[in-house]
């Protein structure tokens, strides 16, 4: 049995929820993250409130963070990421990078929680002019404005008249690349067309689909609220591009249902922008020479009944470094990788 | 019995019940408005012909109609023809086949890369093979292969237009093999027989002789190049004109081989290797120029003070990514103010001339409120340019006729761009 500490790296939900399993079962964590501060894209991003309980997320992922830091157990290293490894199984050396210093840490086992990235939409293949209009906007510009209570026209800092989401920006799609549907998307974006309704009531939104993928309890707890308690509007058929007339934008794409082309003018277009393996995801990938599943997220072993165990022994992963997530998802899997990697500490 | 059990508003062609004819607007309540089974043999049929398998792949996120320039003026696109697959249609045997013109911009933006640059030729081939081919197209196959031109014209006629300037051009025609010109230029049957293809083509030479190239053209000896008939689904004749083509390119030894139809270009650069082994160092003519820039501009001294626009070729633009060299060439005409219309670029919209429409306005008229080219012209009226420009030969006639349908006769003109390079280059 080795006392050595186990090495989160990430402190984002998946993270924090595996280091404070850790301690809760009476062993040493030490958390490795990027930035300065915990709580992973939810607080780097600035959520505003959390789906489906509309939690506010600052506080909601603050209690989280306390009960880490709070926690004698848990060893946290903010600005540092990890470089290198030597050992294997039981009895690894790792090296935590802190700008320019660094130190050797030995652990017992490991959990790679390092997330995810947002899609950049200026990949898209479609024309939608993220980088061009102002008044086009990503969930997470949406998010940041209406953490502040507020949503408006970037352009010109006027309430808008109508609002649309775009949705499967960056996902499901063979040309880009990124052949997944990200999953949490079509809950966020009602999400925030409830909000948004909940700010401008007078407000029309629009939500513009392929499938509405409002999966498990989201189905009546985000996406028939939206429509039934906020007269959000949902069209089934995807914008193909977007272009300007005056200060209008007009979304142009086909309505499905009724087989008929649209054009249709609209204050701001938010993009549903998906999920792809986050920058340190693809490092950690490197360091712990962990393969990768075919859509190049962090790749396990045991198909559907073993989600957090890799083929390199004594090396976990947890959230959204595996693959599209949500929170439930992401603390579930946290959790699951604690007592596995405590198992195999005691174990080895 | 609910009275929307039955379709009212469709009727079959025709319906012979034991022995009568009840076509027309009797057969209307023969069709159950209920979907009783879905027919997929046509989709079954389609996907299994190699080159058309991408349109199984189709999942409706309707991406494509938004897309397609037909789609603007009638019902059309991927998305559309994958449901008719699945209730029925068999697209091998229906118009449908026809209306698109592989403008490629479906496959600009389908997440799923259905391909319909891939599936609709591969498909046409299975047609033309099955008889199923529109008369119009009918037409212009049996003058391509009996005169080498789709119009019809005499062979021998296809250098006529060089008489008023045969001293200063070089036709190779009856060359001896190994003659060699720095260019070769091959000119195109709309530059070699249409009227106003023919103005393009004198102000081309005119271009090249100031520019002090050595060029020569096939004259008589050149066929058309064959993109449109493969695109019908003629593989067997293309690979004809390109043997034939290509052995003259090999005949006269050149540095570059000039094009000035975009279609020209696809065919010589993307497909005739594969069926010559040869590859040739074809341009098209807006490259040509642009990468002679500096020495046109010095030539080009006259102003044309006036407000243009310009519309890309699919086949130049999406289909081979050239969309700079025909701009360069435009904010070098000295004078001209350029506004582009909304519609430019990779999301250009399409005159309507490409893959076989050219010859299919009858066909294609009846499922559609106006041509292509009418709604483009539109367009550029709305940008308020005086000048429409173009770089495919298709295109002055095209849109010389939707500038009359739209009553903007005097207001836009149509013209090809070297054409007004030439109109800025005083005699000299
Ligand atoms: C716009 C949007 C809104 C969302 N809102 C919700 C919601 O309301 N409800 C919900 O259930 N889900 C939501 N999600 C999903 C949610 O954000 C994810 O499920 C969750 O953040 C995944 O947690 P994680 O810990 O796996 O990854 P992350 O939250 O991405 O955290 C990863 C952490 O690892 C750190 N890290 C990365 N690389 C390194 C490295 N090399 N070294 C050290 N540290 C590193 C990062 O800095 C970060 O702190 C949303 C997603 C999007 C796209
Ligand atoms: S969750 Fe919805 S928006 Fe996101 S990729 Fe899936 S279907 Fe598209
Ligand atoms: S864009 Fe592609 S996947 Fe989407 S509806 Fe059109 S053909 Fe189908
Ligand atoms: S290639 Fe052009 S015309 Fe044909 S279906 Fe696609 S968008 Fe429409």
């Amino acid at each position: 049995m080795s006392d050595n500490p186990i090495l989160v790296i990430g402190g984002g939900p998946a993270g924090l929820a595996a280091a404070k399993g850790i301690a809760d079962l009476g062993r040493k964590a030490v958390l490795v993250e990027k930035e300065e501060y915990l709580g992973g894209t939810p607080i780097k991003e600035k959520y505003a409130a959390l789906t489906p309980d509309f939690r506010d997320a600052e506080e909601a992922m603050g209690e989280m963070i306390k009960a880490v830091t709070d926690d004698g157990n848990v060893e946290v290293i903010t600005n540092s990421t990890v470089t290198s490894v030597e050992g294997s199984a039981g009895n690894m050396k790792v090296s935590v990078q802190n700008g320019g210093s660094g130190k050797t840490i030995d652990v017992s086992s490991v959990i790679v929680s390092t997330g995810f990235d947002h899609f950049d939409p200026g990949e898209e293949t479609q024309v939608y002019g993220y980088y061009e209009y102002d008044d086009v906007i990503t969930l997470t510009d949406a998010e940041k404005m209406l953490k502040e209570h507020k949503f408006v026209k970037p352009s010109s800092g006027e309430a808008p008249e109508s609002v649309c989401f775009i949705q499967c920006v960056g996902s499901r799609d063979r040309q880009i690349g990124n052949q997944w549907c990200s999953k949490v998307c079509c809950g966020i974006a009602s999400k925030d067309a409830m909000e948004i309704k909940q700010i401008l009531p007078d407000a029309k939104v629009f939500v513009f689909y392929i499938d509405l993928r409002a999966y498990g309890c989201w189905e009546d707890d985000l996406y028939w609220k939206a429509q039934e308690e906020y007269k959000v509007n949902y069209i089934k058929g995807i914008v193909t591009e977007i272009t300007k007339q005056g200060d209008k934008l007009i979304v142009k794409g086909e309505d499905t249902t009724m087989g008929r082309p649209m054009e249709i003018p609209m204050d701001v277009v938010v993009l549903s922008t998906g999920m792809e393996p986050s920058e340190g995801t693809k490092e950690m990938a490197g360091v712990f020479n962990l393969p990768l599943e075919s859509h190049g997220y962090i790749g396990t072993i045991g198909g559907p009944l073993n989600t957090v165990e890799t083929s390199v022994p004594g090396v976990f992963v947890a959230g959204a470094s595996t693959g599209p997530a949500d929170l439930e998802d992401s603390v579930s899997m946290g959790g699951n990788a604690a007592m596995k990697a405590c198992a195999f500490a005691m174990k080895n | 019995m609910s009275e929307h059990k039955y379709q009212d508003s469709v009727q079959l062609e025709q319906v012979i019940v034991d022995g009568m004819d009840i076509s027309g607007h009797w057969n209307k309540m023969f069709v159950p408005r209920a979907l009783t089974q879905f027919d997929i043999s046509g989709l079954e049929q389609l996907r299994d012909i190699p080159g058309a398998e991408s349109i199984n792949n189709c999942y409706q996120c309707a991406k494509c109609v938004g897309s397609c320039p037909v789609e603007y003026v009638g019902s059309y696109g991927p998305r559309k023809i994958y449901r008719k697959l699945q209730i029925g249609t068999n697209l091998i045997e229906d118009d449908y086949l026809w209306l698109c013109t592989t403008c490629k911009n479906c496959v600009r933006v389908c997440p799923k890369e259905v391909n319909m640059g891939e599936i609709i030729p591969a498909a046409r081939e299975k047609a033309v093979l099955g008889g199923f081919i529109p008369d119009e197209i009918q037409e212009m196959l049996q003058s391509v292969s009996e005169y080498g031109n789709p119009m019809g014209e005499s062979a021998r006629k296809r250098a006529k237009w060089t008489k008023p300037i045969k001293d200063s051009i070089k036709n190779l025609a009856k060359a001896e093999e190994g003659e060699s010109v720095d260019v070769l230029w091959f000119v195109g049957d709309f530059y070699a027989y249409h009227g106003r293809g023919n103005d393009a083509a004198l102000a081309m030479v005119n271009v090249f002789n100031r520019l002090g190239v050595d060029f020569g053209i096939l004259g008589e000896a050149e066929k058309t190049d064959g993109d449109s008939q493969r695109l019908v689904g003629e593989s067997g004749l293309f690979e004809d004109l390109a043997n034939h083509n290509d052995a003259l390119f090999e005949k006269f030894p050149h540095k570059d081989l000039v094009v000035n139809d975009p279609h020209a270009y696809n065919a010589i650069k993307k497909f005739y290797p594969g069926i010559t082994g040869n590859t040739r160092n074809v341009t098209h003519y807006t490259q040509f120029l642009s990468s002679r820039l500096d020495e046109l501009k010095a030539l080009m001294t006259k102003s044309f003070d006036k407000k243009v626009t310009f519309h890309d070729p699919c086949y130049l633009g999406r289909h081979n990514d050239e969309y700079n060299a025909p701009r360069e060439l435009i904010n070098s005409i000295p004078g001209a103010t350029f506004i582009e219309m909304p519609r430019h670029k990779e999301q250009s919209y399409c005159c309507g001339g490409g893959g076989g429409g050219m010859w299919l306005d009858g066909l294609v008229a009846n499922y559609t409120s106006e041509r292509l080219s009418t709604n483009r012209v539109r367009e550029a009226v709305e940008t308020g340019a005086e000048v429409l420009l173009v770089c495919c030969p298709y295109e002055v006639s095209r849109f010389e006729d939707a500038v009359k349908a739209v009553n903007a006769e005097g207001k836009l003109e149509v013209m090809d761009i070297v054409e007004v390079i030439n109109a800025c280059i005083p005699e000299g």
